[in-house]
C-alpha cells in the first residue's frame, strides 16, 4: 500500500498543535449538545407560561387579561412538555453512537428530572385543592422552580459546568425572592428573571463552546 | 534529557492518525464511539479510516471492539490508556520542541 498524503507528518510542531486543537474543538462541538437548543425552549416556556399566569392570576387576584382559568396551566404544561422533548432529542442526537459512562450519566440525569417532578405532582395534586387559588398556584410554581434550580445545580456539579450551576443558583434565588413578595408577583418574577436567565445561560454556554 | 530534540512518536506523527487520536482524546475514559460516527466527524473514507485505525490498534493505542447492538453489528472505537499516554507525551514533545526553537531564536 502506498503512503498517502495524510500519512505524512505535519509540517512543524506548531502545525501539529494547531491540528490537535482544531480537531479536538471540532469533535467536542459535534459531541456536545447545542446549549441554545437545551435551554432556550425552557426559557421560552417559562417566559410565556408564567407570563400567562401573571396576566390571569395577578397580585391581589387582579386579572390583567381575561382568559379561561385553565389556560395558563395548559400553556405552561404544553410548552414544558415540548421543551422536554426538544432537550431529549437534542441530547440523544449529540451523543448518538457513543456508549459508555457519559451516556449513562446523561440518561440517569434525565430520568432524575422526570421522577422528581412526578413525585412532586402526585403529592401536590392531593393537597393543593385545600388551598385558596393564589396560594395553590404559588405552591405549585414555587416548588417547580425550586426543584428546577436544584436540579440545574446538580447538573452543574455532575457535568462540572459552572454556567449551569450558576443558572441553578440564580433560579433558586429568584424563586425565593418571588415567594417572599407573594402570589402573582412570583409568576412575573419567575417568568422574566427565571426564563430570561435560561435564555442568557444558553447563549453564554454556546458562546463559550470551543471553536 | 540528553539535549537532543525530543523524538516524536511516528505512529501519531502523521496527519490522519493525529486527527484520529485527537478526536478520540476528547472522549472520556470508558466512552466508545461507533465507526460511522467517527468517520462522519473526521470526514474520512471508511477505507482510509480503517487503515489508520489498524496501525493505531497494532501499536496498542486504540481499541477496536466488534459488538452487536440488537441485530446490527457495530464497531466501537476508543483510545486505550497507552494511547492516551502516547498522545500526552506527543503533545508534551511538541511543546518542548516549540520552546526549544523559541530559546534558540532568543539566543541568536
Amino acid at each position: 500500500m502506498n503512503a498517502t498524503d495524510d500519512d505524512l507528518p505535519p509540517a512543524d510542531p506548531a502545525e501539529s498543535l494547531r491540528l490537535i486543537a482544531q480537531e479536538r474543538a471540532a469533535t467536542e462541538r459535534r459531541l456536545t449538545p447545542d446549549s441554545r437548543l437545551l435551554l432556550w425552549p425552557w426559557g421560552l416556556a417559562w417566559l410565556i407560561g408564567f407570563g400567562a399566569y401573571f396576566l390571569r392570576f395577578g397580585p391581589g387576584g387582579h386579572v390583567y387579561v381575561d382568559m379561561p382559568d385553565f389556560l395558563p396551566l395548559a400553556v405552561l404544561l404544553g410548552l414544558i412538555t415540548l421543551a422536554g422533548i426538544v432537550t431529549g432529542v437534542v441530547g440523544a442526537r449529540a451523543r448518538r453512537q457513543i456508549s459508555g459512562p457519559t451516556s449513562r450519566q446523561g440518561a440517569m440525569y434525565g430520568i432524575t428530572w422526570s421522577v422528581a417532578f412526578l413525585g412532586m405532582a402526585v403529592l401536590f395534586s392531593r393537597i393543593s385543592d385545600l388551598l385558596p387559588v393564589p396560594e395553590a398556584n404559588l405552591l405549585w410554581a414555587g416548588a417547580m422552580v425550586a426543584l428546577t434550580g436544584a436540579l440545574h445545580m446538580a447538573g452543574g456539579a455532575l457535568w462540572n459546568d459552572r454556567i449551569l450551576y450558576a443558572l441553578g443558583v440564580w433560579i433558586s434565588v429568584v424563586n425565593v425572592v418571588g415567594i417572599i413578595i407573594g402570589p402573582g408577583w412570583h409568576a412575573l418574577i419567575v417568568a422574566v428573571f427565571g426564563g430570561g436567565g435560561m435564555l442568557v445561560a444558553g447563549l453564554v454556554s454556546w458562546l463559550r463552546m470551543p471553536r | 534529557m540528553t539535549g537532543g530534540p525530543p523524538e516524536l512518536d511516528p505512529v501519531i506523527h502523521a496527519q490522519a492518525r493525529l486527527r484520529v487520536v485527537s478526536a478520540l482524546s476528547t472522549l472520556r475514559e470508558g466512552d466508545r464511539i461507533a465507526f460511522p460516527r467517527l468517520q462522519d466527524i473526521l470526514q474520512m473514507t471508511a477505507g482510509n479510516l480503517s487503515v489508520h485505525l489498524r496501525k493505531l490498534e497494532d501499536a496498542g493505542y486504540v481499541e477496536v471492539a466488534k459488538t452487536h447492538q440488537g441485530r446490527t453489528p457495530t464497531t466501537l472505537i476508543s483510545l486505550t490508556r497507552r494511547g492516551r499516554l502516547a498522545f500526552e507525551d506527543y503533545t508534551a514533545a511538541l511543546h518542548a520542541l516549540l520552546n526549544g526553537t523559541a530559546k534558540l531564536q532568543e539566543e541568536s
